[in-house]
């Protein structure tokens, strides 16, 4: 380290008022008590009497439970690539692949868990997908009476994107070779329904 | 040593090897796909061109040549000058790699290759952050070569690694280029799968996902693996091999190089064989029958156990040759601590067939266990009463053993139901072993044993190389490992390692300490 890198720093000199020390606590009671009775009107205009009550959240980018996206023929959009799992500071995402059913796919999650106990709602997994199959909702009340129902799986998660898609309908991503191999064509993977979700 | 200087830098390099190779050697990332130390050269993927000093036609004066040579196709010279790093080197790999991904699919995030891929490290090191085709690309269909590999044409860049290795290595030829120009393609010939002994060689050779395994495919991805060296059990050559693995278990066996054994290569039976250590049904826990009832044991009581059942005459321990000298030679000292006449016997050898070799000398041996040698030789080091195991087994059915010590460790079921009837009839039957079989039925005391994925040590080979592997996973749950048990049974103190061992094996045994190592691969070598 450097002399020129060193900075130097006195504490302040005090005046006589701030020794004295008791002007400090009746300026700092002043601000208590003028919430307490002068400001009475905008504290209870900012008060949400929740669970009566409840705040409104920004749809856009709260970051709450997960919901596993699915695409407009219904199935789950995800295709196992394990970038959510690798980017998750929590290792809570843990998956197994499998070949998919469909002709238009190469993989498919056979089991998808998250454990929304040691997730930290951070959102890389949401940064890292690369088909945004996984997202995160407003929904913020996540109550379980067993560790276990914490463990959100598969189904779970797709049930959640049903009970939040009229909330946080999900943005029809441009349609990636992400998933496609081999000789099928791109049309194969375009939205063949109408129905946007 | 012929001496070369490449961008500026003198090295000194074998003599004989291509520039690309002495380049590698000496730490140079070239990028290069057609090129393998193993395989004939065809410098057709033209990545590697490279700058070289020649003399001028005239003036015969030295000069950087015009022209771009392969490196991979030009032998090393005493004295000659080369640079990789120039603008004309650089824009030739920017240009080539354009090409490669002219029409290659972007989906990484499902290919098997991605985090292992030369064109994803070589396009991010030497290639263009983007793309400028904006046509369609073209689509090659995916296509079932062989009951174990499955090919993905649009991936493919044609480096015809998999082609000349099915031509020079197997011998078999099954693949080949059809079509021209983009067109082209890996395939096979009508009803002729790719069915070789060592077909599995083609996914490792194979620089991006074009080739894959069926057993691997979509199991992991290859940033979750973790790898160690380790010496194949599958058969008595001693072929070296890596493997990945992770909490979920053993995933994939891959070669590792050595120039004495199998070079870059191994069989499909020492690929694909490893499945057995990740069976849900393997021993776990040691079972012992006491008035006819079978209860659980726990580790701390056996060695009292073992002690008392063998103490008198009539014991005899069965030494398999799946277990490493390391822990045979503690076994057998356990046995003559506790019975100096005890019978010491190496284990069943498994064989199929006969010895198989291949054009260029790979060889899959018919004897399916890594250290009979090696077991072979502590034995005769011990020396006393020693006997062949159907030799045991009838001395057992006539009453003259009382209690044998049974370590088996096969991968499969290995007993016949005679020996295992000629067992049961002793007074105390041991058995050490990794899967529930005849004989464990009818045994007074089952240990669980661990695979050698969950074991260290080392092996002798067929032809007495020494060769040493490390722990991939530690033992199952409830499983103690062999090398720890049996160091606990002769009341040696502290954890199982097994270079200690080795060391204590060498003061009598000297040529079983010295473990072979093979050369080092360079780092970007394939």
């Amino acid at each position: 380290m450097r002399d020129e890198d060193v900075i130097e720093l006195k504490a302040p000199e005090l005046t006589a008022a701030e020794r004295l020390y008791l002007p400090q606590i009746v300026a700092g009671f002043r601000t208590t008590l003028r919430h307490m009775f002068l400001e009475k009107k905008k504290r209870d205009e900012n008060m949400v009497q929740y669970p009566d009550a409840k705040r409104q959240v920004r749809i856009d980018n709260y970051r709450g439970v997960h919901r596993l996206n699915k695409d407009p023929d219904g199935r789950v959009a995800c295709v196992a690539c394990f970038m959510c799992s690798t980017a998750c500071p929590a290792h809570c995402i843990h998956i197994e692949a499998g070949a998919s059913p469909w002709p238009d796919r190469e993989k498919y999650p056979v089991k998808f868990d998250i454990d929304e106990l040691r997730c930290i709602y951070c959102g890389m997994c949401e940064e890292a997908c690369p088909c945004d199959a996984i997202e995160l909702t407003p929904h913020y009340e996540l109550v379980a009476r067993t560790r276990q129902e914490m463990i959100f799986d598969k189904e779970k998660l797709l049930h959640v994107f049903e009970q939040t898609k009229h909330d946080k309908p999900r943005k029809n991503p441009a349609v990636t070779d992400y998933g496609l191999t081999g000789n099928q064509d791109k049309a194969v993977a375009r939205p063949t329904s109408q129905t946007k979700v | 040593m012929p001496k070369i200087i490449i961008d500026g830098k003198e090295i000194e390099c074998r003599d004989g090897i291509p520039v690309l190779q002495a380049a590698l050697e000496a730490g140079w990332d070239v990028p290069h796909y057609c090129y393998h130390p193993g395989l004939s050269v065809v410098a057709s993927c033209r990545l590697c061109l490279m700058e070289q000093k020649m003399p001028h036609p005239q003036t015969k004066e030295m000069g950087w040549a015009p022209k771009l040579f392969p490196s991979c196709q030009t032998p090393v010279k005493d004295g000659m000058e080369v640079r990789f790093h120039s603008e004309s080197v650089e824009n030739n790999q920017k240009h080539v790699m354009e090409y490669y991904l002219l029409n290659h699919p972007l989906d990484c995030p499902v290919c098997d290759k991605a985090g292992e891929c030369s064109l994803q490290d070589y396009s991010e090191k030497f290639g263009n952050a983007t793309s400028r085709m904006v046509e369609d690309k073209h689509k090659n269909p995916k296509k079932d070569i062989g009951p174990k590999t499955l090919l993905y044409q649009d991936r493919c860049v044609l480096c015809t690694r998999c082609v000349r290795f099915a031509d020079e290595i197997a011998g078999t030829g099954e693949l080949a280029v059809v079509e021209r120009g983009s067109r082209g393609e890996i395939d096979v010939f009508p009803g002729e799968p790719l069915a070789n002994d060592l077909q599995g060689n083609v996914v490792d050779l194979c620089p991006v996902g074009c080739l894959l395994d069926k057993q691997f495919l979509f199991r992991q991805r290859v940033w979750n693996l973790q790898t160690v060296p380790s010496v194949s059990p599958a058969d008595s050559s001693g072929a070296c091999i890596w493997i990945d693995a992770n909490d979920a278990g053993v995933h994939r066996v891959r070669p590792r190089f050595n120039e004495r054994v199998n070079e870059w290569w191994i069989s499909d039976e020492q690929r694909h064989g490893f499945e057995y250590v990740n069976r849900e049904d393997r021993l776990t826990r040691p079972r012992i029958r006491e008035n006819g009832q079978v209860r659980g044991a726990s580790w701390e009581e056996i060695p009292a156990h073992l002690r008392a059942a063998f103490a008198g005459d009539g014991s005899a321990f069965v030494i398999s040759p799946m277990l490493s000298n390391e822990e045979a030679w503690l076994l057998a000292t356990f046995a003559r601590q506790v019975a100096p006449n005890a019978v010491l016997a190496c284990g069943h050898v498994p064989v199929e067939g006969q010895d198989r070799s291949f054009p260029k000398g790979f060889t899959i041996r018919a004897e399916k266990a890594p250290n009979r040698g090696g077991v072979e030789r502590i034995l005769a080091h011990f020396g006393g009463p020693q006997m062949s195991f159907d030799e045991l087994c009838g001395q057992a059915a006539d009453g003259t053993l009382k209690a044998v010590y049974v370590y088996g460790g096969y991968p499969a079921a290995w007993i016949t139901p005679a020996q295992a009837e000629q067992l049961s009839r002793l007074d105390c039957l041991v058995v050490h072993d990794l899967f529930d079989g005849p004989l464990t039925e009818r045994a007074d005391l089952v240990l669980p044993a661990a695979p050698w994925t969950e074991r260290e040590g080392s092996f002798t080979n067929c032809d007495g190389l020494v060769q040493a592997f490390e722990r991939a996973r530690p033992p199952r749950s409830g499983i103690k490992a062999e090398g720890q048990f049996f160091q606990e049974l002769c009341g040696l103190p502290g954890l199982f390692r097994s270079a200690k061992i080795r060391t204590m094996l060498g003061e009598s045994i000297a040529d079983l300490a010295e473990t072979f190592q093979p050369r080092k691969e360079p780092e970007h070598a394939h």
